[in-house]
């Protein structure tokens, strides 16, 4: 019973972040600058007549005022009617489906990479040896305050470029996602191998693990069975943070590595001031979000239980 | 400043870093990697870049690379310039311009031209058809037009490009009359074009919509996948054999298919050549036309756009103070376009003087020079408009005012920030304050149409004919609340207009390159822009590509007669 009212909550204010995302952005394109038609058709080698001009304004209600406008968008959102991309001239939903596998594949498989590197790190470096632990947390350090495009290029320079081991640009098969997905999980993982590292070694002084030691346990045992669950709490609290560098890295990296993706379309759309398409990638980001918090608390309940809400 | 900062720029300028400049800046007449030789004062390439040496060797697919999706195949709605060669991999058209600009037969085997210049008689092929199997015929031929110029198809282009069209009648199945409201002496020109190619009418008439992602023609190849942003890939058209007569090659294409790769970085488009992960690179990397040319395994060519060439800047006449056409030529003399030439070419581009690029039917070479760069005969220009005082900065200064005006412009790789901080620093030095305002295109677009600016950067229109100049600087193209002009600087000069509009009307072809040379020379002396280089492409291939032919009306890779030759591993 409690957990349904929870969900209902949640709903409720999922509905009501992606109703700010949708009218925000809606106002944020319009107040951007530019003649949304001249976006359609006037690129600097356009030359449109009169008749093509005077068909956009009235096929996309562009000679109506903003808040009618405003009212038709709410509308056909409340429809699930995303509308047509003015650039692509395909349903925005379409659109959005051709490369949101793409991007989906880059990020998840950047999520899995940034998770198991920085446990990697962390288990094996907590509270062991001041040097090694602090040589790895300088290049936590230097990785995590780097960025995407910084860590891509390197990697480019030196796995595809110079040795030629993985193909430097595309989006077909898992050879091409090795580099972007590196480059996207890096810094992330690095952020998180310090978060889990410090909060490890607070477990790690705890008394529950002085006497689990006490037991004979090993220490590998300690680590992995006792104090890694309790150190995984703050991690999970990072979700919100992994998840917006995700989709914001995803952005830059799908262009330097010439990858398809939502990143791209979203780069795109907003050069062209491609209005619907901008709306509908925002509000799937917003719609993502809402569901990886709703994720989060429910993983933070589950792991652990004392965080319940009353 | 909100606009997206380029993650490529960092890769790029890494690159850059390790070139440096190996020889020096090209004179006209020369053009590295080409062979071009100088005809009247005017460069022109080698006829057999344009017609087919010998027979290929079947088979193979080409692997293809080039910068960016244009997001759709409809050539009618669309005005990208990746349809120049993309077009004409899916479609054909009605007629072929030739490299010299001679007309030549294609799907229109022949045709009239009414005294008046207002009707055209096309004779059609009778043994053509669409991948679909539908036939061409003259109602296909009414279908197009109909289907370009219909506001629904949004076209930004294809429509303007045929606008003084009035009607079609079906003659007979394969005649096809053309009526114009007024003559227009480049219609069979911009019917070669490429976006003006024939889409098959069942598509046009029952799916519309499908032509983006699906688009049927008589091309030499068919579409076969798309997936946007990343690739395409077509195979060869069984049975093809209407290819122009003009290029020299009977029947199919040679290769089984084409490969596309979206590679929007242009340093590993030049990296996969390399490696030999693709045969051939559109838009290759100018930084790396040196280690291109040293590449034994690699061949590197130069190709100017017919058309208007690349401008630094645009005025607004307007405004003060490129209200005085002193001032115009003044900033003209005094921006070294050789130096722009270099900055953005790394040595490939040519520096360019004049209004027409070289190889547009209608080129006059007869104000090559008016322009050239002279600082000292700018400074005079600027003390006779009166701009003879000094201020602290030692800017130029008239009545107490400043000599100055800020340079409109957006993050653009055919107009990289360098080139305007080159501009700036050129015109420094003769008194001249130029500031740069870099905005989002959008912003731009709307300023630019608007009329609200000073000077706007860069700037280049493809077409095959002199008419460009008309387009870009005829009274009837300046921008309006309805209208989309390409005259953004509001440039108005009553003897360049008449002379345009002559030529425009003109059936005389010795008269209309009279008008044409009068204009050039015209637009000379009024200056309502800057011409800075010609605006070319780098194609870079493997040698084992053979039969690169280019497009007579585009200058750039024709496929239908490329073939692949097994490489010596």
């Amino acid at each position: 019973m409690k957990l349904l009212a929870t969900l209902l909550r949640r709903l409720r204010d999922g509905v009501i972040v992606l109703w700010a995302a949708a009218s925000l952005t809606f106002l944020g394109v319009q107040y951007s600058g530019g003649d949304t038609a001249l976006a359609i058709l006037g690129g600097p080698d356009a030359m449109p007549t009169p008749e093509m001009l005077a068909q956009v304004r009235a096929e996309y209600g562009l000679d109506q005022p903003l808040w009618v406008q405003y009212g038709h968008y709410l509308a056909r959102l409340a429809n699930a009617d995303l509308g047509e991309s003015y650039r692509l001239r395909i349903p925005v939903g379409q659109a959005i489906a051709e490369q949101l596998g793409a991007t989906l594949a880059l990020a998840s498989s950047a999520a899995v990479l940034a998770v198991l590197i920085a446990l990697a790190s962390a288990l094996l470096t907590a509270n062991r040896g001041r040097r090694l632990r602090a040589l790895v947390s300088g290049i936590e350090l230097v990785l995590s305050s780097a960025p995407n495009f910084v860590i891509g290029t390197l990697l480019l320079l030196a796995f595809a470029f110079h040795f030629h081991l993985l193909p430097p640009s595309g989006s077909r098969g898992w050879r091409s996602l090795v580099l972007p997905s590196l480059a996207l999980a890096l810094p992330i993982a690095a952020v998180l191998a310090q978060v889990l590292r410090q909060s490890l070694e607070q477990v790690l002084e705890q008394p529950f693990i002085t006497q689990a030691r006490a037991r004979g346990m090993s220490d590998t045992a300690v680590r992995l069975r006792h104090a890694l669950r309790h150190a995984l709490v703050p991690l999970v609290t990072l979700a919100g943070f992994v998840f917006a560098s995700l989709l914001g890295g995803a952005v830059v990296l799908e262009l330097l590595f010439g990858r398809q993706g939502i990143g791209r379309l979203m780069l795109d759309a907003t050069a062209n001031k491609d209005v619907p398409l901008v709306l509908g990638v925002t509000l799937l980001a917003a719609a993502l979000y809402v569901l990886v918090n709703l994720l989060v608390d429910l993983a933070t309940q589950a792991i652990d239980p004392r965080t319940t809400r009353p | 400043m909100n606009h997206f900062i380029q993650p490529w720029l960092l890769g790029s300028a890494l690159f850059i870093a390790a070139c440096s400049p190996a020889t020096p800046p090209q004179t006209p007449g020369t053009l590295k990697g080409e062979s071009v030789t100088e005809v009247s004062g005017v460069m022109r390439y080698p006829a057999s870049d344009f017609v087919e040496q010998r027979l290929g060797e079947r088979g193979g697919t080409l692997r293809v690379s080039a910068s960016s999706d244009a997001g759709s195949f409809d050539i009618h709605a669309q005005s990208n310039g990746n349809m120049q060669w993309l077009g004409r991999i899916l479609f054909d058209c009605l007629v072929y311009q030739a490299e010299d600009g001679t007309l030549t037969p294609w799907l229109a085997k022949s045709w009239d031209i009414s005294p008046d210049g207002l009707t055209y008689t096309f004779h059609l092929r009778d043994d053509v058809t669409f991948s679909d199997g539908e036939r061409f015929d003259a109602e296909a031929v009414r279908v197009n037009l109909e289907h370009m110029r219909d506001p629904k198809t949004k076209s930004p282009l294809a429509a303007a490009y045929i606008a003084p069209y009035l009607q079609g009648r079906v003659v007979d199945d394969f005649t096809f009359e053309a009526t114009l409201r007024t003559p227009y002496a480049p219609f069979l020109d911009v019917l070669s074009q490429a976006w003006l190619g024939m889409i098959s009418p069942r598509q046009i008439l029952d799916a519309p919509k499908s032509i983006a992602s699906q688009p049927i023609g008589t091309g030499p190849f068919v579409l076969t996948g798309w997936v946007r942003d990343q690739g395409a890939s077509f195979a060869r058209r069984s049975g093809y054999h209407w290819a122009p007569p003009a290029i020299g090659h009977p029947g199919e294409a040679y290769l089984d298919g084409i490969e596309l790769s979206y590679v929007p970085e242009a340093m590993i488009r030049y990296t996969s050549l390399e490696a030999a992960d693709s045969d051939m690179a559109l838009d290759a990397p100018a930084q790396n036309a040196a280690a291109i040319r040293a590449n034994p395994a690699l061949t590197l060519r130069n190709r100017i756009r017919k058309g208007n060439p690349a401008r630094s800047i645009t005025f607004n006449v307007e405004r003060a103070p490129f209200d005085d056409v002193q001032v115009r030529q003044a900033v003209a003399k005094a921006i070294d376009r050789e130096g722009l030439a270099w900055i953005s070419g790394f040595g490939e581009y040519l520096a360019k003087g004049d209004f027409l690029a070289v190889n547009t039917p209608g080129y006059d070479p007869v104000a090559r020079d008016a322009l050239a760069f002279d600082p000292t005969a700018a400074g005079r220009l600027l003390d006779a408009a009166g701009w003879t005082g000094r201020d602290s900065q030692g800017f130029r200064t008239r009545d107490g005012q400043r000599l100055g005006a800020t340079l409109l412009t957006y993050d653009n790789p055919a107009f990289p920030a360098n080139v305007s901080v080159a501009a700036q620093a050129d015109l420094r030095k003769v008194g001249f304050d130029l500031q740069i305002e870099l905005l989002p295109i959008t912003r731009v677009m709307a300023l630019r149409y608007a009329g609200d600016f000073d000077a706007i950067g860069g700037g280049y229109w493809h077409t095959n004919t002199a008419d460009g100049l008309y387009i870009l600087y005829h009274s009837q193209s300046i921008p309006s609340a309805r209208m989309i002009g390409q005259n953004v600087g509001h440039f108005r000069d009553a003897s360049l207009d008449q002379l345009l509009g002559d030529a425009r009307r003109s059936t005389d072809p010795a008269q209309r390159r009279a008008l044409y040379r009068q204009a050039q020379q015209r637009l000379a002396e009024t200056v309502p822009a800057v011409p800075s280089v010609e605006s070319q492409m780098l194609l870079a291939y493997r040698n084992a590509v053979g039969g690169v032919l280019f497009d007579g009306s585009h200058n750039v890779p024709l496929f239908t007669s490329v073939w692949l030759a097994k490489e010596q591993p």
